[in-house]
């Protein structure tokens, strides 16, 4: 049991494409499974190019509908985290939290339960209210304004959540999202009525964070 | 007779069992309610006694006539949360202890599953397929994700058996 708060480094990495993201984690989950020291404990922060990604459950998309996204401008690549489809675009801002657990709770259930308060709480910053549901994610009302999917291996924790801020929505119509039908997306700034960038988000998601997961943040550089 | 004989032959090791062996059918039907319940902890206490190794990755092997059968513990299920999906190998699948071998979607989340053995996948639960509830419901019995041979029988020894592993669960949660 650590004594005091855990340390999580944040690494902005800007708009960068959805593989490059993925090598980043990776060697950072390398990091921390070499390490037997102190966990190199990560946020990383980003945004993408357009890119449908998909879960481990991969039968409900075969071959031909990686063809079909891909075909509207789109790239696309199947993953090893929970969660079915979604998208990932510009206005959109996504996080990556590779953390070690043991530094935490040992629980993808507590886990992802702290995600989604997490984004709750920075919604209510902007004056949102944002909720659970059955469904994983955070919604306003019926839509999902954060959409949340995560791999663990040896308690380190990868992918993470994804934020609309002000995201092409039009995307979402080419698939039925994380595979729930009927329901919507949204934005922060759908639902303020304003333009709301990523850079406008990441402060109050990152406060957010320290708060639920009660640690401290240490950072390379400065907020953008 | 005979019949009678063989099932006191029996009774004798498992003396418990003796009042409902010995129950005509009768009573059995009035008691059907009553009967999964009792049935199900007198085999899963004679099962869970001594014959559940677990790893420190919350897996748990039960040894039954040189077949290894591979599951999640009740602690593990808990910290999954509900089991939408099981990713299983093949069978035929050879794998080195430690070694991931499948994978559990839960709350959006694939946690790895860690093979608490060496040997060969000779079966996987495909009842899992339509029903990965079971993980969560019966993780000791109904809920098994793996049989496999055991290559390497001294490896056993590295693991916990049920005390044990009680105690090490007991260490996490501090």
């Amino acid at each position: 049991m650590s004594v005091g708060k855990a340390a999580v480094k944040v690494l902005h990495l800007g708009r960068i494409s959805y593989g490059s993201a993925l090598k980043i984690q990776q060697r950072h989950i390398k990091q921390h499974l070499d390490s037997s020291s102190i966990s190199p404990n990560t946020l990383l922060l980003c945004e993408h190019e357009p890119v449908y990604t998909i879960g481990i459950r991969q039968a409900p998309y075969p071959p031909e509908e990686e063809r079909r996204l891909k075909e509207l401008g789109a790239d696309f690549f199947r993953t090893n985290r929970g969660g079915l489809i979604t998208f990932h675009g510009p206005g959109q801002l996504v996080c990556y939290p590779v953390l070690n657990l043991g530094c935490f709770k040992k629980s993808v259930r507590w886990y992802v339960c702290e995600l989604e308060r997490t984004v709750i709480k920075m919604c209510s910053k902007f004056g949102i209210n944002a909720s659970t549901s059955p469904d994983t994610g955070v919604w306003v009302g019926n839509n999902k304004i954060c959409a949340i999917g995560i791999h663990c291996g040896r308690y380190i924790t990868s992918h993470g959540l994804a934020l609309n801020c002000n995201t092409d929505m039009s995307w979402f119509d080419n698939i039925v999202p994380c595979g729930i039908v009927g329901k919507g997306v949204t934005s922060l700034s759908r639902e303020l009525g304003r333009d709301i960038s990523t850079e406008e988000a990441i402060p109050k998601l990152l406060e957010a964070f320290t708060e639920q997961f009660n640690c401290t943040l240490t950072y390379n550089g400065s907020f953008s | 007779m005979a019949m009678c004989a063989a099932l006191r032959c029996v009774s004798t090791n498992f003396s418990a069992a003796l009042p409902l062996l010995s129950r005509p059918a009768h009573i059995w039907t009035c008691q059907n309610s009553l009967r999964p319940n009792i049935l199900r902890t007198l085999y899963t206490s004679s099962r869970l006694s001594g014959a559940l190794k677990f790893t420190d990755k919350h897996e748990w092997v039960r040894v039954e006539g040189g077949v290894g059968t591979v599951g999640i513990s009740n602690f593990a299920q808990e910290a999954l949360g509900d089991v939408v999906y099981c990713g299983l190998p093949e069978v035929g699948t050879k794998l080195e202890q430690m070694e991931e071998f499948g994978v559990l979607e839960s709350v959006k989340a694939a946690s790895e599953l860690y093979s608490p053995l060496t040997g060969e996948v000779t079966e996987i639960n495909t009842d899992l397929a339509d029903n990965p509830g079971l993980v969560n419901k019966a993780c000791h019995e109904d809920g098994w994700l793996v049989k496999m041979t055991i290559e390497k029988p001294a490896e056993l020894d590295e693991l916990m058996d049920e005390a044990a592993y009680e105690k090490f669960i007991k260490s996490l949660d501090s």
